[in-house]
């Protein structure tokens, strides 16, 4: 759509005068308003599509372009045109002038040449003259020197003749060069009034295309203005009447819209009015109730002021007081202060005074020490003493027992036979026989125990078999014990200190195990043969509560372990063990005391002792004893209740008389009723 | 007289009366029934007149508010002695008058539209210009200088005047003695000196020199055009003493190659020197091979040489310098005689030479080799753009090869071949390479 029209342009241009150039230039300015056109629709493209009045606008300034363009590329052709017709001249006088020097140099050269051509025919001549001079030297006749005077004057005449000729060929050179000069001048002139006449036809030519040219833009725009004047003004007219009528609309509806406001704001004002009177009245009454409270509040306020005055006098006084305290209190002060430092003095002097005592009290620390030291060894040797004399009372005492034994039994003895009539047998009197205090074997320990039954392996079953009665008591066979023992040693290693077992590992097993056992015991707190006994059996036990668990696993190894313990179990039941049979610290603190040196000794067999030799009567005995004392007292009781009731009997035989008596005297007085009952009481009395 | 006057005195007053008591306004009628108010000149003016007046004497301007100072510049006369108004007005509009005065014609353009420069330009050119060496004392040149040094950029001198004082003598004498005399008294036949005025122009970038008479008429003598040894060793150092110079043309000045030598020898290695312009001289080979020294011994952007009589060695000379220029745009060697010799040289050059835009070898006489030359150049050769072979000898087959090597061309905007005896055809082709586009690779040859 844009393309033709610079080829349009391009057409109507053509009707100008020169034919090819104008094409050319027509080609480059339609390439060129192609690409102003081509980049006039990308941007339009880019800046969207416009309203359809903006396109018309630019399509009508495109025309006003067009025609500048145009204008432009007249001018160019016309400028060019006009240099090139300009330059010619100059170029022609160019040419003219390098003419000319070409000519100049070529009559220079001829010129030279003939000049050379003279030198040389003149030098030739001179040198014939020169010559001829010396002939004429030679010359004796005169005639013959006049000859020769007259040859060498024609010879000089001929040479003078020549140069001359040259002078005026010269001199006429010179004239045409002056004339051509002046010729040249004049041409010149012509040239440069050519030149001048050209260029004012050109500047008279340039002005009036161009004022041609400024004329058609000038119409170009005024046309665009005047339809641009046009439009618009339908435009604005077209504009101004909408906007009247709008106007016109507005105001009415304004006007409607006034009317209805004034109507609303009559009502509103009649309503105010009435709202205005109602809440007048309200507000007179409330301002007179508000009065009244006023007065009320007067009233308190006065009444209050009162208080306060009284309250704030009471407050000065008491703030008196304060600052009449206050300085008690300060003085006070002052005197704690006083005391304060006295009581540290003091103090201090406490202090050295304890430190002082604290010294003295060590001194008798250590003197209390030394004098129990002493008291110890005196308690030792009083304890010597003591068990000599235990002896001996001890023999006293048996003896003083033995014979009330003695005599029980012979009571025994005197009661079955004169009482009872039985055959008396003597029971067993072992006790009889001994005398002294009982000397008790020493416990055996539990390493020793141990030891024992480690070492019944070596000797052998024999001697089990012989012992095996004192053991049977305890109810866990040796051997078992000894399996137990041995289990232990294994499994309880951890038990024993790691020193320990360094230092034993050169001695043989049975004296390690022993070692290593003795350690243990010690660890778990076992200490007599006794304890490893009843471990034993615990752990039997043990064994035999937990058999029904692990019957499946026990009958695989039915063997030697089948009554055993297991080895897992064991430190389970050891733990029970020592939590059941873990025994009080006082007695090993009572078993300390031993250690110092006082043998303690047991006196739990003592009362054993006394005991049998007490029990000579045996419980059935006793019962028959009893048996025999209750009858015999219920026979004394008898008895003695036969004796008191003759007694009685004989008193109240006297009573009655005397009664008798009584009575007879009152029957004889005022009351017959109440001595009836009296003597029914006095009977009942020593009942 | 003193009746205008008291007329005034009372007018004076009667506005002032009005403006105290509008009530007790009373009309003075004045005598003159033509006299208003508006006659009345006001102080001001007046004393601005006053100082138009003793402007000589006193002159007072910056110390004027714009307005005032705007009302005596416009009333200031032009005859005021320029040491007075030189460096104290900068208006434009008072230069204006000056110049309009003193010259008919004054085109303000070329002098950047200062008239003030115009006006300092044209003073000095014209102390210059007739100047009569030991006639007038050197004072009046040397005056103006502190004048007008910081307002001339360029001086055109159209002439410059020889001493007269033996010029009668010399008219009383034979032509030919005349000749042989004055090479005899050369020294004083001297034109005015340069050095002592162009160090003392620090804005000074134009120099245009002409040692000759303008318009001697009828009263024509060869010593009026006489440019003597001395005077050009003077020029040659005043040139080297001005740095900022850029411009320097020296027309019809009977230039040799001697001076050419010399003016050459003081401008190697000018700072600022862009321009070089020796027409209408008479330099040959031997200043065309100090020329071409120069080249490449300065930032000379355009060289003008034409009307010379630079010959083939010469040209070889300078296209020996063009293949390593890097700097000059235009070469103008018009009116030669530089020959086939010189143009083969100088297509050759073109080869090499990257920068060269303009270049005018019209008159030269040179033929087909040197078109055949130019062709091969053209084809190598993309920054000329204008290219001037006008009557040359060029001949029907030189066109043709001319024309085949401008097709192989994508620079060329101008080629003139008028008057080179080339056919129609490539005449033809001539004019479509003179407005080929460069930018435009589709435009046939």
């Amino acid at each position: 759509m844009l393309q033709p029209e610079p080829f349009a342009g391009e057409e109507a241009d053509e009707p100008g005068p020169s034919v090819e150039s104008k094409n050319q230039a027509e080609r480059i300015t339609a390439r060129r308003l192609r690409i102003a056109a081509r980049n006039e629709t990308k941007t339009r493209q880019e800046l969207g599509e416009d309203s359809q009045g903006k396109e018309d606008i630019q399509e009508e300034t495109r025309k006003s372009q067009k025609e500048v363009e145009k204008s432009k590329r007249h001018m160019v052709k016309l400028q060019s045109d006009g240099l090139e017709l300009v330059t010619n001249i100059q170029v022609a006088v160019d040419a003219r002038e390098s003419d000319r020097r070409t000519e100049l140099e070529e009559a220079c050269r001829l010129r030279r040449d003939k000049l050379e051509n003279e030198a040389k025919s003149s030098q030739e001549k001179f040198e014939e003259i020169t010559r001829k001079w010396t002939d004429a030297k030679m010359k004796q006749t005169p005639l013959d020197l006049r000859d020769a005077m007259n040859s060498q004057q024609q010879l000089c005449e001929q040479i003078l003749g020549d140069k001359n000729k040259l002078i005026s060929e010269l001199q006429q050179e010179l004239k045409a060069s002056d004339d051509h000069y002046v010729k040249d001048l004049k041409r010149q002139a012509k040239d440069i009034d050519l030149l001048i006449e050209r260029m004012e036809e050109q500047i008279s030519s340039l002005k009036k295309s161009y004022r041609e040219d400024l004329q058609q833009i000038e119409n170009s725009f005024d046309e665009e203005r005047r339809t641009l004047l046009t439009k618009h003004r339908k435009k604005w007219g077209h504009q101004m009447k909408e906007q009247s009528e709008k106007e016109l609309r507005n105001m009415m509806q304004g006007l409607s819209l006034l009317e209805e406001h004034e109507d609303l704001l009559q009502k509103l004002r009649v309503w105010k009015a009435e709202e205005y009177n109602t809440d007048k009245i309200r507000m007179d009454t409330e301002v007179q109730n508000l009065r009244k409270k006023l007065q009320e509040v007067k009233f308190n306020c006065h009444l209050n002021e009162e208080k306060l005055d009284y309250k704030y006098e009471v407050l000065k006084k008491r703030e008196e007081e304060n600052a009449i305290l206050k300085s008690h209190l300060k003085r006070k002060i002052i005197r704690m202060q006083d005391v304060l430092n006295n009581l540290k003095s003091k103090c201090a002097s406490q202090e050295k005074q304890l430190k002082t005592e604290e010294q003295s009290l060590r001194n008798d620390y250590t003197r209390i020490k030394q004098q129990y030291i002493d008291m110890q060894k005196k308690a030792r040797h009083f304890a010597a003493l003591d068990a000599e004399r235990f002896e001996k009372l001890w023999l006293i005492n048996e003896d003083e027992v033995k014979a009330l034994a003695h005599r029980v039994l012979e009571t025994d003895r005197i009661i079955h036979e004169q009482q009872l009539g039985l055959a008396w047998v003597s029971p067993p009197l072992p006790f009889m026989e001994r005398s002294g205090p009982i000397e008790h074997k020493t416990l055996r320990t539990a390493s020793q125990a141990a030891a024992d039954t480690l070492q019944e392996e070596t000797r052998g079953d024999l001697v089990e078999e012989s012992e095996g009665l004192g053991d049977t008591a305890s109810g866990v066979n040796r051997r078992t014990v000894k399996r137990i023992l041995e289990l232990l040693c294994d499994e309880l290693g951890f038990l024993v200190e790691s020193k320990l077992l360094k230092l034993v590992s050169h001695l043989e097993k049975n004296d390690q195990s022993l070692i290593k056992l003795d350690a243990i015991f010690s660890a778990i707190g076992i200490e007599s043969e006794k304890d490893v006994y009843t471990m034993a059996e615990f752990l039997m036990n043990y064994r035999q509560h937990g058999r029904e668990q692990r019957e499946l696993m026990e009958e695989e190894e039915t063997t030697n372990n089948s009554d055993f313990i297991h080895h897992n179990d064991l430190l389970v039941a050891l733990k029970e063990f020592t939590a059941q049979y873990c025994r009080p610290h006082g007695v090993q603190a009572s078993q300390k005391s031993s250690v110092l040196g006082l043998i303690m000794r047991d006196d739990s067999e003592d009362a054993a002792h006394w005991e049998s030799i007490a029990n000579v009567i045996p419980e059935s005995k006793l019962r028959l004893w009893s048996a025999l004392d209750t009858a015999i007292n219920k026979y004394h009781t008898v008895l003695t209740e036969r004796a008191e009731l003759l007694v009685e009997t004989q008193n109240v035989q006297q009573q009655n008389t005397e009664l008798r008596q009584l009575l007879h005297l009152y029957t004889t007085s005022k009351a017959s009723a109440e001595p009836e009952m009296q003597p029914t009481r006095m009977r009942q009395f020593p009942m | 007289m003193s009746r205008s006057q008291s007329s005034r005195r009372t007018g004076s007053m009667r506005p002032v009366n009005a403006a105290a008591d509008g009530r007790k306004m009373r009309s003075i009628i004045a005598e003159d029934s033509e006299w208003s108010l508006e006659l009345v000149p006001l102080l001001t003016t007046l004393c601005l007149q006053h100082i138009i007046k003793h402007f000589r004497e006193k002159p007072i301007l910056d110390e004027l508010t714009p307005k005032y100072k705007a009302y005596v510049l416009q009333r200031l006369p032009t005859s005021l002695p320029l040491t007075i108004t030189a460096n104290l007005i900068s208006d434009e509009s008072y230069w204006k008058r000056c110049c309009e005065g003193r010259w008919a014609v004054s085109d303000v353009s070329t002098y950047d539209n200062s008239w003030k420069r115009m006006f300092f330009e044209r003073h000095l050119e014209n102390i210059i210009e007739f100047f009569i060496p030991d006639a007038t004392d050197t004072k009046t040149v040397l005056d103006v200088v502190p004048l007008c040094r910081n307002y001339v950029k360029r001086l055109k001198v159209s002439q410059l005047l020889p001493p007269i004082r033996e010029s009668p003598r010399f008219d009383e004498d034979d032509r030919s003695d005349c000749a042989s005399d004055t090479g005899s008294e050369g020294p004083s036949m001297d034109h005015f000196d340069f050095r002592i005025l162009l160090d003392k122009l620090p804005n000074l970038e134009e120099l245009n020199v002409v040692y000759g008479v303008k318009g001697c008429g009828m009263n024509f003598e060869w010593n009026l055009f006489e440019f003597t040894f001395r005077d050009c060793e003077f020029l040659a150092k005043a040139l080297h003493s001005c740095k900022t110079l850029q411009v320097f043309r020296i027309h019809r000045s009977k230039v040799d190659d001697e001076k050419c030598c010399l003016l050459v020898s003081q401008l190697l290695d000018h700072p600022s020197l862009q321009e070089l312009d020796f027409s209408h001289n008479h330099i040959s080979d031997r200043g065309a091979r100090a020329i071409g020294k120069l080249l490449n011994r300065s930032q000379l952007k355009r060289l003008v040489v034409c009307n010379n009589q630079i010959r083939g060695p010469g040209a070889q000379a300078l296209a020996h310098a063009l293949s390593k220029n890097i700097t000059l745009l235009s070469l103008n060697l018009r009116l030669n005689r530089i020959g086939d010799e010189g143009g083969q040289a100088l297509a050759q050059a073109l080869v090499k030479n990257k920068t060269l835009v303009n270049l005018h070898l019209g008159g030269n006489n040179m033929t087909e080799p040197t078109a055949v030359a130019l062709s091969q150049a053209l084809v190598e050769n993309c920054t000329l753009k204008n290219l001037n072979l006008s009557n040359n000898k060029l001949g029907v087959d030189g066109g043709k090869v001319l024309e085949e090597g401008m097709s192989h061309n994508s620079s060329l905007v101008e080629c003139d071949i008028r008057l080179t005896d080339v056919s129609q055809d490539s005449e033809y082709s001539r004019q479509h390479a003179k407005i080929k586009h460069k930018h435009d690779p589709s435009a046939k040859v």
